[in-house]
């Protein structure tokens, strides 16, 4: 049972990035796009014809191997004693992953897919082979040593998690399997922030990465399910907003790069937007310059960087500016999940405000929120007394920034399967093949206390 | 993809960051935990007086065997020194087995693999010192009766590594050949019968297919093999019921004329077990995909036997052609 002492894995598969890594790191060991390059069937023959060339040549050892395909030729030119090996050779290992898969289907006989769209797996062959190469070759791991910790979106059916239980269980035998909530995760990451006190597991989660923006609300560890509130607003649409300011101003460059550059290194939140417009046109020096260079470094182009420094993150606080079907700001989002909740666990919710995700790292962005929903709050309390005529105890509103916000849900995994505790909430091996699948529609909660 | 790479890509992916964040004059603070196949833990962290040196540590299972094998330490430094700015401390980290420290300003990318390697390069201490046996026992004129035969065998020593719980490598020089024999114990049923098939096919392919007879020889057995009769825990072996396995590689002088060949076959050998299971758990992940196509197939005819009543009787009445796809969607016309 030597097992006992490897680090339990943790892996954070998301719709855009998947980020793997060994419990007790403070950072993800590996970060890629969710996304798999397969070959396709009508070009094998071409391309086994060329790795030919190319196999003799490279080291294989060393090299991106390009074995698979070698095989493959292998195969072909072998005398067919064997009827089913000469009907197939080995195209199901023909593939790559994470960057190598983008890189790879820029040529012409691989095809790229991403397996999880919204969150949810959805093509379970691809996902299955993800997570084979990413075990194997990535992490190095021989599944049957290790225990997994997983996440899942909130509202996951659960028919997709005994999905993910057969292929861990059986596929990969893994010693033990524990599938956590995303919010829950962040929720927990939240507790290396100096302002925790208490490590609760209730809070409202705001999620924000590249293509949507969540909220959620979670009681003692459970999802409230009911109250989640989708935002269409999220990274890319800051980028394209940035982008087209600089269009607008006839920038020399304007690529979505760019643009995406400028948001992560200038972009900040500012208390009220008429006063900075005055402070950057009293102060030139607010200005910044962003400078382009070409990949050989011989040319360079001056980006000039204005006002969307401040109101790129502005359109989650006034949505109007860029958007014209969104309207709601997202402080009264976060308002109206946490009204929309069970009243007991309301002041838990305004108590703990967490943020999760690279599109909530902008400076001050929990600062602002922070106020705005303070004054949502703050307003509603005093028309309760005016009608009521009691005296209200007061919410307290608090907005949790930490450093770890970035991979926040990959961090709480982390944190989690580190303890002791852990591997007693796994379920293990052992039950599943006592109970079957649905073991896993059950994870008991961790406490932390 | 069908090959696991010797070196972990890890330590080589991190090792190149610290360089170029140490290059742009601002080091990063490790301390990071990284696995490998077979108990083996590795540790990067920041040295304690130098900013820009890092400290590699390893704890891996097959340590205690190996380092019995002989002097193991002396091997790692010599083959460890040659590189730029790789350097053996005097004490080893804490709870692991060994240390390099690397000094990130002079560390160059051959330097980064080979300390991504160090794993394979304890791995293959006994490996080498079985190449330095045959060298020996080949420079002493041939064995011409039994007796001398027999001699041989019986005096040349077996090195062992414990790389798992239940399993072990064992490797035998002789005067002609290396013999490396692999233990395995299957937990699972499903892979014990894949795992059958497998090796079954290791034995086979060599035959059947002519492209690879320069391969070793590959041998599988259920009871151990003779090379490992003399060994204590073999002597008297009866337990055929277990479901231990032997599988036998023979390498002859042909698969470690040089260097480069050295390594390969070690590298090969070293990485077997990972590989073997690789792709055991490949053929699983293949079957279940033909398992869902074929549930994807039945629930297309189960869908055209459905009956859509409401639909069918406006049919009837608009006197249209209708006719049904393979899929059970329906076409007008």
């Amino acid at each position: 049972m030597s097992y006992l002492n490897n680090p339990a894995i943790v892996m954070d598969n998301g719709t855009g990035l998947t980020k793997l890594g060994f419990a007790g790191n403070d950072s993800p060991s590996w970060i890629f796009p969710t996304a798999i390059a397969t070959s396709q069937n009508h070009t094998k023959k071409t391309s086994s014809m060329s790795s030919t060339s190319n196999t003799t040549s490279s080291n294989q050892y060393f090299g991106n191997s390009t074995s698979a395909t070698s095989f493959n030729s292998l195969n072909a030119s072998m005398p067919l004693s064997n009827n089913l090996a000469g009907k197939r050779g080995t195209e199901d290992l023909d593939f790559y992953i994470g960057n190598e898969a983008l890189a790879a289907a820029q040529g012409p006989s691989y095809s790229l897919s991403y397996p999880i769209r919204h969150g949810q797996i959805e093509n379970w062959d691809h996902m299955e082979r993800f997570w084979e190469n990413s075990i194997f070759k990535y992490l190095r791991t021989e599944p049957e040593d290790h225990f997994f910790l997983l996440t899942e979106p909130p509202l996951n059916p659960p028919e997709n998690r005994e999905q993910v239980a057969e292929i861990f269980f059986e596929s990969f035998n893994c010693a033990g399997l524990y599938i956590a909530v995303q919010a829950v995760l962040a929720l927990a990451a939240s507790w290396t922030s100096s302002k925790v006190t208490d490590r609760s597991l209730t809070g409202t989660v705001i999620d924000s990465g590249d293509g949507v923006t969540h909220v959620i609300p979670v009681a003692e560890g459970y999802v409230i399910g009911s109250a989640i509130k989708n935002i269409p607003i999220a990274g890319r649409d800051i980028t394209l907003f940035i982008q087209s300011l600089l269009r607008e101003r006839g920038e020399t460059d304007t690529s979505l790069r760019t643009a995406e550059r400028i948001k992560q290194e200038y972009c900040y939140v500012c208390p009220d937007i008429v006063k900075e417009f005055n402070k950057f046109d009293r102060n030139p020096d607010k200005f910044a310059q962003f400078i382009v260079e070409n990949q050989e470094k011989t040319q360079k182009k001056i980006v000039d960087v204005g006002y969307e420094r401040f109101l790129a993150p502005e359109i989650f606080f006034n949505p109007e500016i860029a958007s014209s079907d969104f309207l709601t700001p997202l402080p009264t989002i976060v308002d109206h999940t946490i009204q929309a909740c069970p009243i007991d666990v309301r002041k838990g919710l305004y108590n703990n405000i967490v943020l999760s995700g690279g599109s909530t790292m902008f400076k001050d962005f929990g600062r602002r929120l922070q106020r705005d929903i303070k004054s949502i709050v703050n307003n509603r309390i005093a028309q309760s007394e005016l009608l009521s005529g009691t005296k209200s105890t007061g919410v307290d509103v608090n907005v949790i920034t930490h450093r770890k916000q970035r991979n926040a849900v990959w961090f709480g995994g982390s944190l989690l399967a580190q303890t002791a505790e852990f591997k007693s909430y796994c379920h293990t091996k052992k039950d599943y093949e006592e109970y079957g699948p649905e073991i896993v529609r059950n994870f008991s909660l961790f406490n932390m206390v | 993809m069908l090959h696991l790479q010797p070196h972990n890509l890890l330590i080589q992916k991190t090792l190149t960051e610290a360089i170029e964040a140490v290059n742009n004059g601002t080091p990063l603070t490790l301390d990071r935990i990284v696995s490998d196949f077979d108990y083996t833990t590795f540790h990067i962290s920041n040295s304690d007086e130098e900013k820009s040196t890092l400290l590699l540590s390893v704890k891996t299972k097959a340590w205690a065997s190996v380092v019995n094998c002989g002097d193991l330490l002396s091997y790692l430094q010599s083959s460890f020194t040659k590189f730029n700015g790789i350097e053996i401390p005097s004490n080893f980290e804490n709870g692991y087995n060994y240390t390099l420290a690397l000094d990130l300003k002079q560390l160059d990318q051959e330097s980064v693999v080979q300390a991504s390697l160090l794993k394979t390069m304890i791995m293959s201490f006994p490996f080498n010192l079985s190449f330095e046996e045959f060298n020996k026992l080949s420079s002493q004129p041939a064995p011409t009766t039994e007796y001398e035969l027999n001699n041989i065998n019986n005096n040349a020593p077996v090195f062992k590594i414990e790389y798992r719980d239940d399993e072990n490598i064992f490797i035998k020089p002789s005067f002609d050949r290396i013999t490396v024999i692999f233990e395995t114990i299957f937990q699972d049923e499903t892979d014990k019968i894949l795992g059958k098939v497998f090796l079954q096919e290791f034995v086979d392919a060599r035959k059947r297919n002519r492209g690879i007879q320069s391969a070793p020889q590959v041998l599988f057995s259920h009871e151990p093999p003779l090379e490992l009769r003399n060994l204590s825990e073999y002597s008297n072996y009866t337990d055929i019921s277990s479901s231990k396995r032997f599988i036998t590689f023979v390498l002859f002088p042909r698969h470690f004329a040089n260097d480069e060949l050295k390594f390969k076959s070690v590298v090969q050998l070293t990485l077997f077990r990972s590989y073997f299971h690789y792709h055991i758990k490949c053929s699983k992940a293949y079957l279940h995909s033909r398992m869902r196509y074929r549930v994807d197939t039945f629930v297309k005819v189960l869908n055209r036997a459905k009956v859509d009543e409401e639909e069918d009787s406006k049919d009837a009445d608009s006197e249209q052609h209708v006719r049904r796809t393979i899929t059970g969607r329906k076409v007008v016309y």
